[in-house]
């Protein structure tokens, strides 16, 4: 928001740059950690029970990749999710954190069992071989790990759904009181865990069958039983997490509903909203066709069908993360904090008092827009509303929005005045005075007529601009 | 103290539960948090180095006992990076609500580059698998594993340039300007001598955790694990004592690069007497190991007492640089939360008067067609009669199309009727028995 430094993330843009981390950490702490942890335990009582030693060696190959991607990228990508939005949206992560302190120090607790009895379980495989006592004490701790990763997500998932939900949570504006127990029991996130924790499941057992393919290369009578026995935990969890999630979908405020095949896909192809369709549809296909050849003819399917599987997983996840994202828009926490950092009460005061006189890190000279600092105002207002979905030249350009309407000032200056109106209901509106309206349509009105100069003086953030 | 830049707090309550005793409590367990993380990643800054100094010992003078010893050291690897950036956690939580406005306005100055804690790390850590995991496969292809691990070490040894940077410039809000970046504060001599001072240490803390790891294995059953367990003692020593002692003359070097502010509320807190505890500590520390410096054979009750005086040492240090760091911020926290109270009681003031205005004299006789082209959101870009980003209605109206075309071509524009206007979007989500009706509107223009 505007009480903090600004920084720009060129080209690929913030959404990109964080969309990075987070899927990247959905996959990873998904599949292997929540999802794989049942999965592994299960496969590792299976070891046990029929005392099959070749079971028992693939459980832990699967395990071991598990554990890297788990410890070196799951982990560390999940502190990324807080990094990133530490500088990318401050006011909104900052707002999160005082009302869910204690559910994430909870978490911490908890992350700290699931961490432990990972590196003891995973550490300690080898020295507790199949039909000894110490085996039987070695799976506990793999059951410790497991629930405990189900309890680290089943905080998380709270939180994602307190910032879908709007109203209740915050019992007075000013002095702002958050009803903590309102915020952590809200509507989603039952119907939200349920639909997650089948989803990981699903995805762990797909993605042991993508490994098994691998691990079981010489030996397909393994590889028979081993395809049988992840198919039927996919058999299972997918219609159960279908279910859970259209009880989650029916929570959504009608206002996400509205916005929902828009996120499945990209803004560009509006005209064609049966796009999504295809594209869902397409995804839960591949991963069908994957699954159903490995579990029927697993010593006859080819590498490729590991490679469906594997791929249209990642792909209906990443689909469910960017919908969730996208229908939140305009807010970031709903009906309080708009997506780019604006508290919804405080428009009214900045309306009229000016943005740019509360930005404590814009230099105090254009705090105040006048004709000879507008455009630079201008440039610092778009920094500051506009650049957390929109970059200059790159993802999701401002300039070819801006050619889309044309470069006149006075147009670009009356579409800055309806943002958030049903042609783009998942914009916020501007937030200022009139003078910094106007400012802002100089900037980028300026910025459309593609000078060299213009370009120059993006490279230079914080560089003052001179009207020739 | 001047300060250029003042930035707001986050306008919610802290989550004390209306406890009073919270905020000490906080600020202990940030501390306690704090020590935990760094003690991790120093041994893991030293162990990775050691695994790969040792591991090349090993292949150069063709000595198992030196390899197994870097063998050894990248169990303490693997466990200290995973719980180091566990409780890296902790610590990012409590500053996160505790000091937010100088936390977050210095990780943002600080971005991208900030970043690398995060990327930088994930690198860092897949290498030190593969090279710990490769250790036997690729047992006659030293270079290639020496170079892995190489490669591995210095990267975790770039991580807090990044980290000690941005702890630096949270800490010292009168050196922000409008336009600081990370460079600039990672080229400040402060940052320097802090940094060198860390790394230090780093050896130090090693040091006394290759103490107890080699009287452990120095009791082992294998003939190999407990050769492996002297040399780990004898590099303790070594490591322990001479970084100590360095850094009884790099530490008043840190503390008389703060600012003139800070140093004299830190003397006004009287926290210059823990410098002088933790110094004594220490020094009876190696007082302890000098005695029996070249004993193999360290006694248990000697390992634990080293122990037991750093651990305290440490806890000293870590609260005295706690309120080092709290009397550096203090001034710009108060300033930041009376900002904070005085913007939410003006826009309280706004919001209330916008909520009590009057409502705008609503329009009677509205066409049911501009109502709907309002709701539609169809004159953010079009007026009834002149041209704003697409053409005035009464211009559409000229055009002479029938209400269903009009609906056609709201549904599919054809943009080459309109040319030099920018195209119009598809405006699928209007349904045609509203379009229906303000087209009726835009034709009852001509």
């Amino acid at each position: 928001m505007f009480d903090y430094p600004i920084f720009d993330m060129p080209l690929i843009g913030h959404r990109l740059l964080f969309a990075f981390d987070a899927i990247l950490h959905v996959f990873i702490s998904h599949g292997a950690a929540v999802g794989g942890s049942v999965v592994l335990v299960l496969m590792q009582r299976l070891a046990i029970k029929n005392n099959d030693q070749k079971w028992d060696d693939l459980s832990y190959k699967i395990l071991f990749t598990f554990f890297i991607l788990a410890t070196a990228v799951g982990a560390l990508t999940g502190i990324g999710i807080w990094i990133h939005v530490n500088i990318i949206n401050p006011a909104a992560i900052g707002a999160l954190l005082r009302v869910f302190f204690w559910k994430w120090f909870v978490e911490w607790i908890v992350f700290n069992v699931e961490m432990i009895f990972l590196l003891w379980w995973f550490l300690t495989w080898k020295s507790s071989p199949l039909g000894t006592p110490a085996k039987q004490k070695h799976y506990k701790l793999g059951l410790t790990y497991c629930i405990a990763s189900w309890f680290t997500m089943a905080i998380i998932t709270a939180i994602l759904g307190f910032m879908m939900t709007p109203g209740n949570w915050l019992k007075s504006y000013f002095p702002a009181e958050p009803d903590y127990l309102a915020a952590l029991v809200n509507p989603s996130w039952i119907p939200s865990l349920g639909f997650r924790t089948f989803f990981s499941i699903a995805w762990a057992a797909a993605a042991s069958m993508f490994l098994s393919w691998f691990f079981t290369r010489n030996d397909m009578e393994l590889r028979q039983r081993a395809m049988k026995f992840l198919g039927n935990i996919l058999l299972v969890c997918v219609p159960l997490f279908i279910m859970f999630g259209y009880w989650y979908y029916l929570q959504f405020p009608q206002a996400a509903k509205d916005l929902f095949w828009m996120g499945a896909i990209t803004r560009r192809l509006a005209a064609n909203p049966e796009y999504f369709y295809y594209l869902t549809f397409g995804l839960v296909g591949i991963v069908a066709t994957g699954v159903l050849t490995l579990y029927a003819a697993p010593k006859r399917a080819p590498l490729v069908m590991a490679f469906f599987v594997l791929l249209g997983s990642m792909g209906l996840l990443a689909e469910f993360e960017r919908i969730r994202e996208f229908v939140r828009k305009p807010y970031i926490i709903y009906d309080y904090m708009y997506a780019n950092g604006v508290r919804v009460a405080d428009v009214p005061y900045l309306n009229k008092d000016g943005y740019l006189k509360h930005a404590a890190f814009v230099p105090p000279e254009y705090r105040t827009v006048t004709e000879a600092n507008k455009l630079t105002a201008g440039k610092y207002l778009y920094q500051m509303q506009c650049r957390y979905c929109h970059t200059v030249n790159g993802v999701n350009s401002i300039k070819a929005r801006i050619r889309n309407i044309g470069t006149d000032e006075s147009v670009i200056y009356a579409r800055i005045g309806a943002l958030n109106s049903p042609a783009t209901p998942f914009m916020p509106p501007f937030t200022g005075t009139d003078d910094e309206r106007h400012a802002l349509a100089a900037y980028l009105a300026y910025l459309v007529k593609d000078t060299v100069e213009a370009d120059d003086a993006l490279l230079a953030a914080g560089t003052p601009i001179t009207v020739k | 103290m001047h300060f250029n830049i003042i930035p707001g707090d986050i306008p919610l309550p802290l989550p004390t539960g209306g406890l009073e005793f919270m905020i000490p409590f906080f600020h202990g367990l940030l501390i306690v948090a704090w020590v935990v993380h760094i003690l991790f990643i120093n041994v893991l800054l030293g162990a990775s180095l050691a695994s790969v100094y040792f591991n090349n010992k090993g292949a150069k003078e063709k000595n198992p006992v030196f390899d197994r010893v870097g063998y050894l050291l990248t169990t303490p690897v693997t466990i200290s990076e995973n719980m180091g950036a566990l409780w890296g956690v902790a610590p990012l939580l409590l500053v996160s609500i505790l000091i937010t406005p100088v936390f977050y306005s210095a990780s943002i100055m600080n971005s991208p580059h900030w970043l690398h804690i995060i990327y930088g790390n994930i690198v860092a850590f897949l290498l030190s698998y593969l090279y710990k995991y490769t250790w036997h496969t690729l047992e006659h292809r030293k270079s290639l594993h020496l170079f892995i691990g190489v490669v591995g070490v210095a990267l975790f040894f770039t991580l807090p340039l990044a980290f000690m940077s941005t702890v630096q410039l949270a800490m010292t809000p009168s050196t922000w300007t409008y336009d600081t970046h990370f460079w600039d504060v990672l080229l400040r001599s402060d940052t320097f001598f802090r940094l060198v001072h860390f790394y230090l240490a780093t050896f130090a803390v090693t040091g006394v955790f290759m103490l107890i790891y080699g009287m452990y294995k120095r009791r082992s059953a294998d003939a190999t694990d407990r050769e492996a367990g002297v040399i780990l003692t004898r590099t303790g020593k070594s490591w322990f004592i001479v970084p100590t002692v360095l850094n009884f003359f790099v530490g008043p070097l840190v503390l008389f690069h703060f600012p003139s502010y800070g140093i004299e509320a830190f003397f006004n807190g009287g926290y210059h007497w823990l410098i002088l505890l933790t110094v004594v500590l220490a020094l009876f520390a190696i007082y302890q190991l000098l005695k029996d410096f070249f004993n193999d054979d360290l006694p248990p009750a000697r390992v634990w007492t080293v122990v037991g005086v750093m651990v305290v040492a440490i806890i000293s240090m870590a609260s005295l640089r706690h309120g080092m760091r709290m009397g550096l911020i203090a001034p710009v926290m108060a300033a930041s939360e009376a900002k904070t109270d005085t913007f939410q009681r003006e826009s309280l003031a706004a919001f209330e008067e916008a909520k009590n205005a009057p409502k705008l004299v609503v329009e009677t006789n509205v066409p049911p067609g501009k109502a709907l082209a309002e709701k539609h959101g169809c004159l953010v870009c079009h007026s009834p009669d002149q041209k704003l980003v697409g053409p005035a209605y009464k211009d559409v109206a000229t055009k002479g199309y029938s209400a269903e075309q009009i609906v056609a071509l709201v549904h599919q524009p054809k943009p080459e009727n309109w040319p030099g206007f920018p195209p119009m979007p598809p405006m699928t989500q209007v349904p045609a028995e509203d379009l229906q009706q303000i087209a009726d509107w835009i034709n009852s223009m001509k």
